[in-house]
């Protein structure tokens, strides 16, 4: 009896303290959750800017014209300091976004997910960094 | 109702906050009964002055959190095999983040954890807690004057928010922006709360200290905060001068050293400290690859009772990186534009129901 119960304890005050890490600033000011949006692009460049970096892709749109796209995404640092440079995501690679349109209707989305043509998730797997020994 | 706005005010605080305090004084008798200083071990790595070496670069990221979780009350260390369940669960359930899609939660969160580094060990000294006074591991009450004051901010930023969910779109902030002024302190990048205390973040856990006999400097990487600690006996600045992270000063209390800090700017707040806080920080090299580090906040006008936490920064790799918080400005300019569409929004349906 003692067991499960100190489980379910430990299992509980881990679930409390794992609720989601605010952003920097308030992506819910700047997205809008009822426009989640799906994208399928080629990367024309990165912007490897501090806080916030941004991946440009092209989206090919149902008339055949493409529409240039901006996805927000995390803080430079935390990828140099994993090994992420700017060889790792190139020009041309073929992504799909999941994430949420700008409120103001602008072609910029915050990634909330971000995977290869084949499925495989671009940004995987949880922090091993310094010092954690 | 007022648990849930201190709750909006420990959040913004949290995530946008530095300190604050006022006349320079020495640690008051309570502050200093609940740290204790730790014994520095006889090998630690001295510096030509024969003080410790405190120099280098560390990290204090870790998943324990500040307060002790109410399910493990009672508790003030993990047994080893409880602090690997802990990790594990804790680990797994960020991973497998299940937000439900289309919330405000979720486009919070923002994107896959791969973008965040907030650990996945507990502390070495397995706390389950970083507050270790009071005996609970619980921040101490607010006291009813700063409730108050907390609460008639709240409800003048309140006025302006007229949509559910309004706090949550405003990082905490219960009304919208009217301008850059109006956003949290983070946003601005002018602070964000952890230099002074030093607490780990979601990421950027990572501080570089340089050593000499007069003076200490330690570089907060997140958002690049310097902190700029004079040994040399000199009072702190007069009152009516306020720095963002404070005005520090140092001293060696036989192998520990102690800053002092005061000072901070009236707009920031940690965990609901008001411009009366005198933060003090002890800090301990125990070993060739930590400092232990203790901190506590005696603000009388703001808790109830001084609280001290313990934490310890552990020898990392460099190079630390430039946070350069503005760079690029999209962000500001997503935010504000996204509070214009709102209103434009807001503005449509009540010209719809007028119409009606």
């Amino acid at each position: 009896m003692r067991i499960p119960l100190l489980a379910i304890a430990l299992t509980a005050a881990a679930l409390a303290t794992s609720a989601p890490a605010l952003a920097h600033h308030a992506f819910a000011a700047e997205f809008d959750a009822n426009k989640p949006v799906k994208l399928r692009g080629v990367v024309t460049k990165m912007d490897w800017i501090n806080p916030h970096s941004w991946i440009h892709i092209d989206v090919k749109n149902p008339d055949g014209s493409v529409t240039n796209w901006m996805i927000e995404c995390g803080s430079p640092n935390t990828l140099f300091r994993r090994g992420f440079t700017k060889d790792s995501l190139p020009a041309g690679a073929e992504i799909v976004v999941d994430g949420y349109m700008a409120k103001d209707g602008g072609n910029r989305a915050n990634g909330r997910d971000v995977t290869f043509r084949d499925g495989k998730k671009l940004f995987l797997g949880s922090s091993n960094p310094d010092g954690e020994k | 109702m007022t648990l849930r706005l201190i709750g909006i005010f420990a959040l913004a605080a949290a995530f946008a906050g530095a300190a604050q305090t006022q006349a320079p004084s020495k640690s008051p008798a309570s502050a200093k009964a609940a740290s204790p200083a730790p014994a520095a071990s006889k090998g630690v790595p001295r510096a030509a002055d024969g003080h410790p070496d405190l120099s280098g670069i560390w990290t204090n990221v870790t998943i324990t959190p500040l307060e002790r979780p109410r399910e493990l009350a009672g508790k003030e260390f993990f047994t080893p095999q409880e602090a690997v369940e802990y990790e594990k669960t804790h680990v797994r359930n960020r991973d497998d983040r299940d937000a439900i899609k289309g919330t405000n939660a979720d486009v919070t969160n923002a994107y896959n954890d791969f973008w965040w580094d907030s650990g996945t060990k507990v502390v070495k000294t397995r706390r389950t807690s970083i507050i270790v006074d009071p005996p609970d591991g619980r921040i101490p009450a607010l006291t009813l004057h700063r409730q108050s004051q907390l609460r008639a901010t709240a409800d003048a930023r309140r006025a302006r928010c007229t949509r559910p969910g309004c706090g949550l779109e405003n990082n905490g902030q219960p009304g919208p922006a009217d301008g850059p002024e109006d956003r949290p302190l983070m946003e601005r990048c002018l602070s964000f709360g952890n230099a002074a205390p030093m607490l780990p973040t979601a990421y950027n856990n990572n501080y570089e200290i340089v050593q000499t006999p007069g003076f200490v400097g330690i570089d907060v990487e997140m958002v690049h905060q310097m902190r700029r600690i004079p040994l040399d006996g000199s009072p702190h600045v007069a009152s009516n001068v306020r720095l963002w992270v404070g005005d520090s000063r140092g001293r060696w209390e036989g192998d520990t050293l102690v800053i002092d800090t005061t000072n901070f700017t009236p707009d920031t707040s940690f965990r609901g400290s008001d411009e009366n806080l005198h933060l003090i920080e002890r800090l301990t090299r125990i070993d060739a690859d930590t400092i232990l580090y203790r901190f506590t906040i005696d603000d009388p006008t703001a808790f109830t009772k001084p609280w001290t936490g313990e934490i310890p920064f552990v020898k990392a790799s460099g190079p630390l990186y430039e946070y350069a918080c503005h760079e690029g400005n999209l962000g500001m300019t997503g935010i504000l534009a996204g509070a214009r569409a709102d209103e434009k929004k807001a503005a449509e349906n009540a010209a719809k129901k007028g119409a009606n």
